[in-house]
């Protein structure tokens, strides 16, 4: 198995980080997996993250000005590695203005992803640094846990407000309670409800549009033409696992929108220039 | 003794009580007609730091008749003054004089912040009377000297994390490094190690005399840093061998301000030596306190150094491993008694990092005690006035 790249741009360098960022702000621990064309940072809903779960999709040729990598075999050419996002972005970080980055898969006192980078300086030798950040590699028999996810059958696509406004009315509804409603129709209304004893909170959105996933031949008994637009489909989440995915974002996508299976999952989707990232968040009872 | 401060010079004495809090619990003002110096100590006695600021850093200095032959040296909690210059960009904009007074019969200190509008703030802080503690710290004896403006050292340290502990400072004739240290194996599998290099050219000052390994609490220094690039100031590293302390310095025409702080031994490399073979007798001049601890006689391997069993850790000297009292005197005793050497390689003295106290030169007309033996024990006070008489002027 063998991994490396090297990033040069400046730019680049600071998108990839950030994107690492953002993972991080969002889960622990994560998968990362490597194929020759991409990278995917992957999180598999499990009762330990309350059933969330992630997958988000870079192009490698975006980010790197070299990439060569040789999977486990000539047949499964992936490397499948568990790494703590963090560690990576805090290694990131601190060469945003390095001549050039190399990551490389590397097995110093265990398997690590070595970022290794040339940071320019006055006098005739860089300085260099190097981050050696611990992984573990995952067995090609787990790699079933890492796939794609496959795009629901939802009842509702629409496109999401803003996400800081999004941001600011969870912020403030979190203080009040601990789960969230989600609604939303085809007639671009979308509102966010808290609802205690005390006390109801309601947050409505108007005019955020459809997106028009009824062309793509995506699933069965998708937003069926029958449906009406008025209708509302709603999911009851928790909701700091919302707030987290908020919390994360750094950039302001080009696109991004919410699908909803009634009473089942929000699945959130940002899609960068780049970047994709889609987020799934279960309901609660 | 009465002083004022005003305008910038309050915010400058309020860093340096910030930079001096990441040291120690406590804060120990010595007016001294050189000047005031402020002093603190971590309670492992691995950590010392002095900001020594001259009277031409205030508007007025005037020690009291009672500074005289007997000096009086205030020791104050960190967590009643700092509090005090907590929010330095508020200083900054309302105060514009401040005004220390010590009153000797009373047992307190009297801050006074003359702010905007006419508003007066007067703090009382109570405090103990105590000996003056000093690290004696040899520097023009280290062989290895570094000397780069306070930004470079910032960025050599920002590669590493602000809750990172210790840090690895290694230097050669062709590079200088930083490494992270993890003692022992708990979660090694999970850390993640950074090192960084640069080329002496970078330094403004670059001396080797011996290449070396040293390993020291980065907390601790950061105060320093903070307080040299906010101040443009150039920073001096003094450091030697492995177990050796090391010295960071910043000086201008008005201050002075040291960190001192020790370096972990090679515990690994102690193994086999044989009592007294490796101990570098301690030479007519017993000011280095270090030179009583073991050179580590090859380059040391930290990441595999494991901290001895048996040692005990106190946990406020972030890990670096310290002896028990009765061995710290024996060590004392050492100092002047080379035939007691073998005695001490063969107590757990042996692993101790450094110590770094000693009594102040009789120059400075003070008699001031080491701050690091059981003053309580007469033997030991016995001893120190020994050493004492016998320490040669600086």
């Amino acid at each position: 198995m063998k991994f490396r790249g090297k990033i040069i741009d400046v730019a680049c360098l600071n998108h990839f980080t950030r994107v690492i960022t953002t993972i991080s702000k969002l889960t622990k621990m994560c998968v990362l997996r490597l194929t020759p064309q991409n990278l995917f940072f992957v999180l598999s809903g499990k009762v330990a993250n309350g059933g969330v779960s992630m997958w988000c999709e870079l192009s490698q040729e975006n980010f790197f000005d070299e990439f060569q990598m040789e999977g486990v075999s000539p047949e499964d050419n992936e490397i499948c590695l568990e790494v703590t996002p963090e560690n990576l972005s805090r290694a990131l970080k601190t060469v945003q203005n390095a001549k050039a980055v190399k990551v490389k898969l590397t097995k110093k006192h265990c398997p690590c992803l070595t970022i290794a980078a040339e940071l320019p300086t006055l006098s005739s030798v860089s300085r260099v640094v190097t981050h050696d950040v611990p992984v573990e590699v995952i067995p090609r028999r787990l790699w079933h846990e890492f796939k794609e996810p496959s795009m629901p059958d939802f009842d509702v696509s629409i496109y999401l407000p803003p996400l800081k406004t999004m941001k600011n009315v969870i912020d403030r509804m979190k203080n009040l309670s601990n789960f969230l409603v989600v609604e939303a129709n085809l007639n671009g209304e979308m509102n966010l409800k808290i609802d205690t004893d005390l006390v109801s909170v309601s947050t409505h959105f108007k005019d955020l549009g459809n997106p028009p996933w009824g062309d793509e031949a995506s699933q069965q008994g998708g937003p069926s033409q029958s449906r009406d637009p008025d209708t509302m489909a709603q999911t009851r989440v928790d909701i700091r696992k919302l707030q987290q995915f908020l919390v994360g974002q750094q950039v302001n996508p080009s696109k991004a929108m919410c699908n909803i299976v009634h009473e089942r999952v929000v699945h959130l989707i940002l899609l960068h220039e780049d970047v994709s990232l889609q987020y799934f968040i279960p309901a609660v009872a | 003794m009465n002083c004022v401060l005003e305008g910038n010079a309050v915010k400058a004495f309020g860093k340096a009580i910030h930079s001096l809090s990441r040291i120690g619990d406590e804060l120990c003002l010595d007016p001294m007609s050189k000047g005031l110096a402020l002093r603190s100590v971590n309670s492992a006695h691995s950590a010392y730091a002095c900001f020594l600021f001259s009277p031409m850093f205030f508007q007025k200095y005037n020690l009291g008749p009672e500074q005289g032959s007997e000096t009086v040296q205030c020791k104050l909690l960190m967590k009643s003054i700092l509090p005090l210059f907590r929010c330095l960009a508020s200083i900054e904009r309302n105060v514009e004089r401040c005004q220390i007074q010590i009153n000797t019969p009373n047992d307190r200190v009297k801050i006074q912040f003359f702010c905007r509008h006419g508003i007066t703030k007067t703090h009382n802080l109570c405090f103990q009377v105590s000996e003056a503690l000093q690290a004696v710290f040899a520097s023009h004896l280290c062989p290895n000297v570094l000397k780069a403006p306070a930004r470079l050292l910032g960025e050599m340290v920002m590669h590493f994390p602000v809750s990172q502990e210790e840090i690895t400072l290694s230097i050669t004739p062709l590079r200088v490094s930083l490494r992270n240290y993890f003692e022992g194996a708990n979660d090694h599998m999970k850390t993640m190690y950074t090192e960084m290099s640069l080329h002496p050219d970078e330094f403004d000052y670059f001396q080797i005399g011996v290449e070396s390994d040293i390993t020291f609490c980065l907390k601790e220094l950061r105060g320093l840093l903070s307080f040299a690039e906010s101040h443009c100031l150039p920073v001096s590293v003094h450091f030697g061998a492995a177990g050796k302390p090391v010295c960071f310095s910043v000086e201008d025409m008005i201050l002075e301000a040291t960190v001192v702080l020790s370096t972990l031994i090679d515990s690994e490399s102690r193994g086999s030596s044989q009592p007294g073979e490796t101990l570098t007798v301690a030479p007519r001049t017993p000011t280095r306190c270090a030179d009583v601890v073991p050179e580590s006689p090859g380059e040391a391997d930290w990441r595999k150094a494991a901290v001895p069993a048996g040692m005990e850790l106190v946990a406020s000297s972030q890990g670096s491993p310290i002896t028990n009292s009765p061995a710290l005197l024996l060590l004392l005793h050492h100092l002047s008694e080379p035939h007691y050497q073998e005695r001490a390689n063969s107590t757990p003295a042996s692993s101790i990092c450094s110590l770094l106290f000693r009594a102040m030169t009789p120059e400075s007309g003070e008699g001031l005690r080491v701050l690091a033996c059981c003053s309580d024990e007469e033997e030991a006070e016995e001893e120190d006035v020994m050493m004492m008489r016998r320490s040669p002027t600086l």
